[in-house]
């Protein structure tokens, strides 16, 4: 073995370095098809088409629970009592103008519904993904709240959060709970998942 | 150098022989997976006809609407049954063990027919049917002998008579086929009907394969344009070796 | 950045392995294209573990939903069609590059002494990587997987007494079944991946023990410099990490052309009955297992009563040769003894028993070659005419036994099948004699070109 003291060093260099540049750029190339083989396959995307409740039989003060794109959804038809908490909850929320949360333009203020009487939400605390209760009995103590007047508690941490999903002061979770995209087909059936019934498709 | 010329050749040879070794009964069809019209024009034919029966059970209608350049409105209002969704997977509409009491043997997912039969078998069976007294169907299938399935579309092809000669050591041959009644379409543009349907199964036995060759031809250069620049730098370091 | 390595280096050999299996791993000059095929196996290794993971995430070990997840890795799954395609053809060309590194063995006399442990290590791996193939054949639950597993399977009922407690042991079931895709899933994904890993370390440790053979089959560690490096060698990096790499891309090119524009390969990687799910109640017209087995396949349905008769010839020639070889009186005894219990045992027990055995013993003689081979010389360019004719017949052989074992039998090809399997075990028997009365050419001092 016998190193050429003329080698031409520069040369050499500069075909490393090319022959590096090229070999990172293919091999960049190659992860992305093995990243992107964990993205969701056309078979949850599938699931993830909109899903038509019918909420005809729904009683005033229930709760309806379905799947979307494996999360729970709740519908609730909300009464003039309920209606009538919003407000006097407000003190004692952390974001009651929903600023923070994530729900459709549509789905804003007090009410976070397109009919004041029906709300939808995505039933995940924006904690860490539990699916809080409903705790629709009025009075006591729910978690920090005394003098309850009725919205979800979450188990896990004891999120409170009231009948628009919006979340309290001074507890785990950091966000309302969202509001997903939906509309009504008709009076009687709404569908979760997209904006307007017309279209379908894309949430 | 000359050893191993010889050794791949040796390699090669048998390949060579099994590719050349297909079926000679078998039709020639051409696969052209760019025409997108054929492709639409297959897919037609393969909802209305085939659906009501066989399943394409790993396909969805979106996939396939999304490659052969099918509107999705248009997708909905004529490919999808009404109790369909856009992502779902294409199911026969006709229940699995209904199918099973009417015809004896439930009708196979089609997905996959043109990858394990061949597009050749496809092309050649769906244009084999003959009639037959002796089958219960009252018809037969040259390529596919007593085959559970009728003729579905009779009605544009016809019906056809087979012509078998016997040969010396008594065995029947197949000759020929004789239209006895004509159907409504030509027997060229039935030809060309199957053809569009045959082009779309090969689609659907693989829809990546509308991609794997562009994205092959980019690999290919990518790694021709590699290789000289690493046989480059391969070069000059072993300019050090004496 | 020096320090960091210091840091290192007092805590873990870093800059010494570094230096050992890389910078001052001292390879011979002159290898040759056959030298590609080992770092090729390790790269196929690495690409089947890589897309296996990935194919693991969506495949689904259930007789119900194995063939359904499959094709939906081919559809729903984005560029998932392609990591399969690179894990099936990968395979393939696996075995190829395997078959290719062993015929260089072969050629260059690399198993001999004292390269005989990492020869051992080698026909490990590839008994390893048989069994890793078998098993992940079966996990696509085509009709193909389903029934070749069910062959394969059943060789082992030709074991006398204990056969059929030993393939239901294997299925876990009566038939292949849904227990059985279950514990080849755990086999193919877990246990011999891991052994595999374990194998070819222990490979490539054997293998810079002993430093590399070359071409010439001169060992270039008997003539070393002042310096105490081979006067012949050249550090494996950077000299042979560029040239492999050459090697490597020249090598990827081929392996996507396929995987892209031809992955079934005229139905020699992907079967296209394993197109059609398992069924129980109808087996493919032709049932043949992948190419890469179909030689050894070959012999093992060559072995029929008609063999027998020839194969006591061949073990009385083993007998003959062994006794000649062996000097002293209790040797030759055993030896006569065995050939004895052997060809009697050939007339009695049935041939279906033989043919597994024979097709065993067509691996192990590969095994032994380290110490049936007993030229002078290693490489075959100093070899005479007969070991150069005697490679030659045993490769043609070998892939016409190949070929055969892919096509349907008739009279002509089984007895075909019949002289290739004398011919192939003539190859090793007769190997002690050729290789000592070959004439071979005297071997330079220093490599040549």
């Amino acid at each position: 073995m016998a190193h050429d003291k003329n080698v031409d060093k520069a040369k050499r260099r500069f075909l490393t370095h090319v022959t590096t540049s090229v070999g990172a750029v293919g091999t960049g190339v190659a992860v992305v098809p093995f990243v992107s083989s964990m993205q969701p396959s056309a078979r949850a995307k599938a699931a993830g088409a909109p899903v038509e409740v019918d909420i005809s039989r729904l009683e005033p003060g229930r709760l309806l629970k379905v799947e979307w794109r494996g999360k729970p959804v709740w519908i609730l038809r909300r009464t003039e009592e309920m209606l009538a908490t919003l407000e006097a909850d407000e003190p004692g929320l952390a974001d009651p103008n929903s600023s923070e949360s994530d729900q459709p333009a549509y789905a804003t203020g007090r009410t976070r519904s397109i009919r004041p009487g029906i709300l939808v939400l995505v039933g995940v605390c924006t904690h860490l993904g539990c699916s809080p209760l409903d705790k629709f009995d009025t009075g006591g103590t729910v978690g920090q709240v005394h003098d309850w007047p009725g919205g979800f508690f979450c188990p896990c941490h004891g999120s409170t959060f009231d009948l628009s999903g919006r979340v309290y002061k001074n507890v785990p979770a950091p966000r309302n709970l969202p509001v997903p995209p939906h509309s009504f087909k008709d009076d009687n059936t709404i569908l979760v998942g997209i904006d307007h019934a017309d279209e379908t498709g894309k949430a | 150098m000359k050893r191993t010329v010889f050794l791949i050749c040796l390699l090669l040879a048998p390949l060579a022989a099994t590719a050349a070794g297909g079926n000679g009964q078998l039709d020639e069809v051409k696969i052209d997976l760019r025409d997108k019209q054929a492709l639409q024009r297959g897919a037609r034919l393969f909802v209305n006809f085939c659906l009501s029966c066989h399943s394409a059970g790993y396909m969805r209608y979106d996939r396939m609407g999304k490659d052969l350049g099918i509107p999705e409105a248009v997708l909905k209002d004529n490919f999808l049954f009404s109790a369909h969704r856009p992502g779902d997977l294409m199911k026969a509409t006709m229940p699995h063990d209904d199918a099973k009491l009417w015809f004896g043997t439930a009708p196979p997912d089609l997905s996959l027919v043109a990858r394990s039969r061949g597009p050749e078998w496809f092309y050649t069976y769906m244009r084999s049917f003959y009639q037959d007294e002796v089958s219960p169907s009252g018809w037969n299938n040259r390529v596919f002998p007593h085959v559970a399935m009728p003729h579905v579309l009779y009605e544009w092809q016809g019906t056809q008579q087979a012509i078998f000669h016997k040969d010396e050591h008594g065995q029947q041959h197949f000759e020929r086929f004789e239209l006895t009644k004509a159907g409504s379409m030509s027997p060229e543009e039935y030809d060309a009907a199957m053809h569009d349907l045959t082009n779309f199964m090969v689609y659907l036995g693989e829809p990546a394969k509308l991609h794997r060759y562009n994205i092959g031809v980019f690999v290919l250069i990518f790694m021709a344009i590699f290789t000289l620049l690493m046989y480059a730098l391969k070069k000059e370091y072993w300019t050090d070796v004496k | 950045m020096e320090k960091f390595m210091q840091w290192i280096d007092e805590r873990y050999p870093l800059t010494e392995t570094y230096n050992e299996h890389l910078a001052k791993y001292y390879a011979p000059k002159n290898f040759n294209w056959m030298y590609y095929f080992g770092s090729l196996a390790l790269l196929m290794l690495v690409v089947q573990i890589v897309t296996g993971i990935f194919l693991t995430m969506h495949y689904k070990p259930d007789a119900r939903l194995a063939f359904e997840s499959v094709e939906y890795i081919m559809r729903d799954v984005p560029w998932g069609w392609l990591m399969r395609y690179l894990h099936a053809v990968g395979a393939s060309f696996f075995f190829i590059v395997v078959y290719l590194h062993m015929l260089r063995g072969m050629l260059y006399g690399s198993h001999r002494s004292p390269r005989e442990l990492l020869w051992l290590v080698g026909m490990v791996i590839f008994l390893c990587l048989m069994a890793e193939a078998f098993m992940g054949y079966l996990l696509p639950w085509g009709n193909m997987s389903y029934w070749g597993a069910q062959v394969i399977i059943s060789l082992f009922g030709a074991i006398p007494y204990v056969g059929d407690g030993l393939t239901e042991w294997i299925r876990g079931d009566f038939v292949v079944a849904d227990a059985t895709l279950n514990r080849f899933f755990a086999l193919h994904v877990i246990a011999l991946p891991l052994v595999l890993a374990g194998l070819v370390f222990v490979h490539l440790i054997a293998l810079h023990k002993v430093g590399s053979n070359n071409p010439d089959g001169i060992e270039i560690k008997k003539n070393k410099g002042p310096d105490g490096i081979p006067v012949d060698g050249i550090p494996f990096h950077p000299y042979y990490t560029v040239k492999d790499l050459v090697g490597v891309s020249v090598f990827l090119m081929i392996y996507f052309a396929v995987v892209f524009f031809m992955p079934e390969f005229f139905g020699w990687f992907l079967e296209h009955d394993n197109f059609t799910p398992a069924n129980l109640l109808q087996t493919p017209t032709e049932i043949k297992p992948l190419w890469y087995f179909t030689p050894f396949y070959s012999i093992l349905r060559a072995t029929t009563n008609t063999l027998l008769p020839y194969l006591a010839g061949v073990a009385l020639v083993t007998m003959v040769l062994a006794v000649m070889a062996v000097k002293n009186l209790i040797g030759r005894a055993l030896i006569v003894g065995a050939t004895v219990v052997f060809i009697a045992g050939l007339f009695t027990l049935e041939a279906k028993f033989w043919g597994v055995v024979l097709m065993g013993l067509s691996i192990v003689l590969l095994a032994l070659l380290p110490w049936l081979d007993r030229s002078p010389v290693k490489s075959i360019r100093y070899r005479g005419w007969m070991y150069k004719t005697a490679i030659t017949v045993f490769c043609i052989n070998f892939l016409l036994l190949g070929w055969l074992g892919t096509q349907g039998v008739d009279e002509t090809k089984t007895l075909l099948a019949q002289v290739g399997t004398i011919i192939y075990l003539l190859f090793f028997v007769l190997m002690p004699v050729y290789t000592s009365l070959d004439k071979t050419r005297p071997v330079p001092e220093r490599l040549t070109k």
